[in-house]
């Protein structure tokens, strides 16, 4: 081609380990259409040298699928949590800044810890209590209106998007987030799952629980599964407000 | 009593149902996984699930279902493996509906069925097209459930590394490595059972995640294990081709009524539709894939001439493609920027699933005593080719049959002795060594350049259509490569959450599978299921017939109805195969023609 | 398990919007009659005096002191949960999210002095009379003038969007159609509150 050679330029905050000061490093990658981020980062491994030619350690991130159905490759990219396998490079502005989700403990570079998000997912009972996996009879019919809200909320794939995105959550506060609170939701819906509303609900109502939401409403925003997660979080509201009016007159 | 500890490696749908049936069972599990297990590949299955549920008036029985799977597979799976599996399959159904899968349901609110590849009735339950992230997240919710209960014991983030066998050979452990902290431990067990998923890797771009590099498999395979069928890798005919990755669009686009076809004298050539009449756009993903192969490559018709062809949705209403195939229309629009509600998309094949794997026997053992292989990993149940949405159903039902057998392989005792900590501590000392010298390469050669390059070496020899030169060809760059993995430089030689030194070492299996799967693809001299292999005249040349179609080598049942047993040579580090009977008494073998609709 | 952060939140909720939006409205009106002239103005103080002191001592200390201290103290609280982000996620949400707190701030700040000066100091130490007369002074200081004024316009956003997320925390609002109209109407009425009392605090001291 006649026209010079493009190249698209990072600026990567790295970090050793969990203990250790940040510092960004520049990359310079040859431009290909239809790159992504993901693509990006792995074009630097195959050649971990920054802008100034010092040749370093290849940038740690965690990724898996590239089909944003995994959840696993959420960073924050020019100032936004996303996944970085659907981040196109076309679509953003250079340089791109890719940083990790400081709402989580780093564990080096663009590696974060999301382990909370599958403890706060415990706290809510997020599971249909089945007896066993063996053959119990037919399982119960489902409205299809009903299944459908279900398989929305089911996409949820715990990325931390919008527990990054959210004001409230953080090292500062207790609030389990967007998510794992939808989660509880999602199980009350279910036909077998609702016996244990009470409980989620409950759990819902403890330190960290669903007061912790103070409607910013970027989670809704950044959700990449574009879960409809304000209207779950003010459902859930009404229903932890009528559990909290059971617990008081129906006891 | 103590409670029987079993370790299960990998986390995906096998993994996880094998599991809670271990925790049903009274055991307790120590499962080990690279990633969170709710992030584990199983999840990026899309199309369905298979099971007779005849719920459509088309009077589907789970005999059909069985004759299917194994026509369907060319007559090379094990068939009483087969029947076990479709039977089980309603069963399993209901299970996850009890488990809260969301599956995608009709108007009365029953599950609803959809057509698939290679199966001319309605029987594919699915929730949207992300029915593999639903059954996945229901396991894992249970999982969790007996993590909270006490059951299950998790360490994501921790890379298997190989087995720890006792004295008299049988496996009691394995040695792990945290991702993070680097720390190298042994685990002692009773039993181990590797659920560790597909070599997708080991081609580079592939539809598969990127933690599917069959390392593990690998590394039990050089501790012994004999691998079964790895020649037949099975290459899904649609799929979004890209540069870190092909994206699958899943076969429920055709069984939903999409349409595959390129411009011929500037009109649709609708090709599958013309070639095979009784299936059409729903034949097997081999034999839409060598179609596909054929229109772009032989006969030079690919848009604009290129590796791609249509796979058309545009003609099916909006609201019902938004239905029933939400998720991957998702991917269409995000990854490439069109939407395939309007403009047909343009795809190409791409390699997909391992049909072979670990030589089980129908309980799940590997030919190593005490240690088990379950899921996309093992070799069992599809043969020569997979029907679609048969893997989820597989992955979820070898997880039942090898998690109570390896239970019961406990209480019968069969276990032998415990590993003393002498020798968990020498198997420690003797990866932590491996180890710490991958730290230290100081060559010329970037890992992740070597793995790409072997990925171009697989897809141009050991995919869609195979010769014997090329495989020889092959065959010898791998064990270049080989070579020149000893050259590899690493730049970070730290010992925190070190990836490139991980990658290295995972590299290495890699290759070592690679080497397999071609010396069995050299080795088998027909053409079955995936496994297409072009005759070539005395010269080396192609031979192609009076209208220069290509000739490939026919099926032979006298010679290769057969399971290809791959053993592993130390002292040469080359793959040894051989040949095994299998049980095949139940359908005798027929032609495989889906020009016309099958007779039994 | 008796869940004290639940309840309290909610109590928060309820206590900002019904007795201290009385609040905020009672005080809004009873200085709109200002601009009737002093004489309106003062007949409604007088009006007040004719309740016997110590009920309304009683009526200020429950109805003002108590929740203004509970609102405000447990805000600070909430307050100190969050990481305001506005300038990476720019949302009008969140952007109202932030200003709630922002202004909250501010309004920590400025009642102290508005009832430090105005009700402990001038009418509980010095025994002076609230009028007009004295409103009209205090504010006649322009630097004075304006801090009153963002103090209102502080009050008045974080109650009319303390509306909008009443309707949501407690599942009133639940679409986000039914969001944006209440979301919508509060902030109507912000504009409208905010410009009754430039309105009268002009007419102060025209």
């Amino acid at each position: 081609m006649a026209e010079q050679k493009k190249t698209i330029t990072f600026i990567i905050e790295r970090q050793d380990s969990p203990t250790s000061a940040p510092y960004t490093q520049e990359f310079e990658i040859p431009y290909r259409p239809a790159l992504n981020v993901v693509a990006s980062l792995m074009e630097i491994q195959k050649n971990p040298v920054t802008k100034d030619g010092k040749k370093v350690a290849p940038v740690t991130w965690e990724c898996n699928c590239l089909e944003k159905v995994c959840g696993a490759c959420m960073m924050v990219i020019n100032g936004k949590a996303r996944q970085a396998c659907c981040a196109l490079i076309d679509e953003l502005e250079q340089p791109i800044r890719l940083a990790p989700a400081r709402t989580f403990p780093v564990i080096r570079d663009l590696l974060i810890d999301r382990s909370v998000m599958f403890e706060s997912l415990k706290r809510v009972q997020a599971w249909v209590e089945v007896d066993g996996t063996w053959e119990v009879k037919d399982a119960p019919i489902q409205n299809p209106y009903t299944a459908t809200t279900a398989y929305e909320i089911s996409h949820c794939m715990t990325c931390g998007c919008c527990l990054e995105a959210c004001p409230n959550v953080g090292p500062q506060s207790d609030f389990i987030g967007a998510s794992p609170s939808v989660q509880a939701y999602l199980f009350n819906l279910h036909p077998l799952g609702k016996f244990d509303k009470e409980k989620r609900l409950n759990a819902l109502m403890g330190k960290g629980g669903i007061t912790g939401c103070g409607n910013s409403q970027n989670c809704v925003e950044v959700c990449p599964k574009n879960i409809k997660l304000t209207t779950y979080l003010a459902q859930l509201n009404r229903d932890v407000n009528k559990q909290a009016l059971k617990n008081i007159f129906n006891k | 009593m103590a409670k029987n500890k079993i370790i299960v490696v990998g986390g995906g749908l096998s993994g996880l149902m094998a599991t809670l049936k271990i925790c049903e069972a009274g055991g307790e599990v120590d499962l080990f996984s690279y990633c969170p297990v709710k992030r584990s590949h199983s999840l990026c299955a899309q199309g369905g699930i298979n099971a007779c549920m005849d719920t459509k008036g088309e009077h589907d029985s789970i005999y059909e279902h069985f004759d299917d799977t194994v026509y369907g597979g060319d007559f090379l799976a094990d068939q009483l493996a087969v029947k076990g599996m479709v039977e089980a399959a309603p069963k399993l159904i209901k299970m996850f509906d009890r488990m809260g899968v969301p599956f995608t349901r009709t108007p009365e609110g029953v599950l609803d069925l959809r057509n698939f590849g290679g199966q001319k009735n309605k029987r594919t339950c699915f929730a949207g097209s992300t029915t593999g992230q639903q059954l996945l997240y229901a396991l894992d919710e249970q999982v969790r459930r007996w993590e909270v209960k006490g059951g299950v014991n998790k360490y994501e983030f921790w890379e298997f590394v190989k087995i720890i066998k006792n004295k008299d050979g049988i496996c009691r452990g394995i040695v792990a490595q945290s991702m993070n902290s680097m720390e190298i431990k042994a685990f002692p067990a009773d039993v181990v059972i590797l659920a560790t998923g597909g070599p997708g890797q080991v081609f580079g771009r592939c539809t598969a995640s990127t933690i599917c590099n069959g390392s593990a498999v690998s590394a039990v395979y050089q501790q012994g294990a004999a691998i079964g069928n790895p020649e037949f890798i099975q290459i899904h005919p649609t799929a979004i081709p890209g540069s870190d990755k092909n994206r699958l669009m899943s076969e429920a686009c055709r069984g939903e009524g999409g349409r595959v076809w390129v411009y011929r004298d500037g009109k649709p050539w609708y090709f599958l539709e013309e070639m095979y009449p009784a299936y059409g756009n729903l034949v097997p993903r081999d034999v839409a894939s060598r179609a596909i192969f054929k229109v772009c490559v032989h006969m030079g018709m690919g848009i604009d001439g290129d590796r791609r062809v249509y796979l058309d949705l545009s003609h099916i209403p909006a609201d019902y493609l938004e239905r029933k195939l939400g998720g991957i229309i998702e991917i269409y629009s995000e990854f490439v920027g069109k939407d395939p509600r309007k403009v047909p998309m343009e795809i190409f094949p791409s390699v997909h699933y391992s049909m072979g794997g670990i030589y089980v026997d129908r309980r799940h053992f590997t030919t190593v005593p005490g240690l088990m292989a379950s899921g996309e990993c093992d070799h069992q149940y599809h043969g020569a080719n997979r029907l679609g949405a048969n893997s989820l159903l597989s992955a979820a039902y070898s997880g039942t049959v090898s998690g109570p057998e390896a239970m019961k392989y406990c209480k019968e005792g069969k276990q032998g002795a415990d590993l003393t900590e002498a020798e968990l501590e020498a198997a420690r000392q003797e990866v932590q060594a491996e180890y710490d010298k991958i730290r230290q390469m100081n060559g010329s050669e970037n890992a992740h350049k070597l793995h790409q390059e072997m990925g171009e070496i697989m897809y141009e020899f050991v995919s869609i259509e195979r010769d014997n030169i090329g495989l020889d060809k092959c065959l010898a760059k791998l064990k270049e490569i080989l070579k020149r993995w000893n050259d590899i430089g690493v730049t970070d030689h730290g010992n925190w959450a070190n990836q490139e030194a991980m990658f290295v070492r995972q590299l290495r299996n890699m290759i070592l599978y690679a080497m397999a799967i071609t010396k069995a693809a050299r080795c088998r001299d027909e053409s079955r299921g995936a496994h297409a292999k072009i005759v070539l005249d005395a010269q080396g040349q192609r031979v192609t017939d009076a209208d220069g179609e290509l000739q490939f080598m026919p099926r032979n049942d006298e010679r290769f109805m057969k399971t290809t047993v791959v053993t592993y040579d130390p002292k040469t580090e080359e793959p040894i195969v051989n040949y095994e009977e299998f049980e095949h008494s139940l359908i005798k073998a027929r032609p495989r023609n889906y020009a016309v609709a099958k007779k039994e | 398990m008796i869940n004290v952060s639940f309840y309290l939140r909610r109590l928060h909720s309820l206590c900002g919007l019904l007795l201290l939006g009385g609040v905020l409205v009672e005080h809004l009106l009873t200085n709109a009659s200002a601009m009737g002239g002093p004489e309106v103005f003062n007949q409604g103080l007088a009006m007040m005096e004719m309740i016997p002191p110590p009920v309304f001592l009683g009526i200020e200390i429950c109805l003002y002191a108590v929740p203004i201290l509970f609102h405000g103290i447990y805000g600070i609280f909430i307050a100190l949960d969050a990481k305001n982000n506005p300038g990476a996620y720019g949302y009008s949400r969140n952007w109202k999210f932030a200003l709630q707190r922002y202004t909250a701030w501010y309004l920590v700040a400025f009642l102290i002095w508005h009832v430090g000066y105005l009700r402990i100091y001038l009418k509980g130490i010095m025994g002076e009379h609230i009028s007009y007369a004295l409103v009209q002074s205090v504010i006649s200081n322009p630097i004075v003038f304006v801090l009153y004024a963002l103090g209102m316009f502080a009050a008045i956003f974080h109650f009319c969007n303390g509306i909008t997320t009443f309707c949501m925390t407690w599942g009133i609002a639940k679409g986000p159609r039914a969001q944006c109209v209440v979301d919508k109407i509060a902030m109507g009425l912000c504009a409208l509150m905010c410009l009754l009392t430039l309105a009268f605090m002009f007419s102060y001291i025209a």
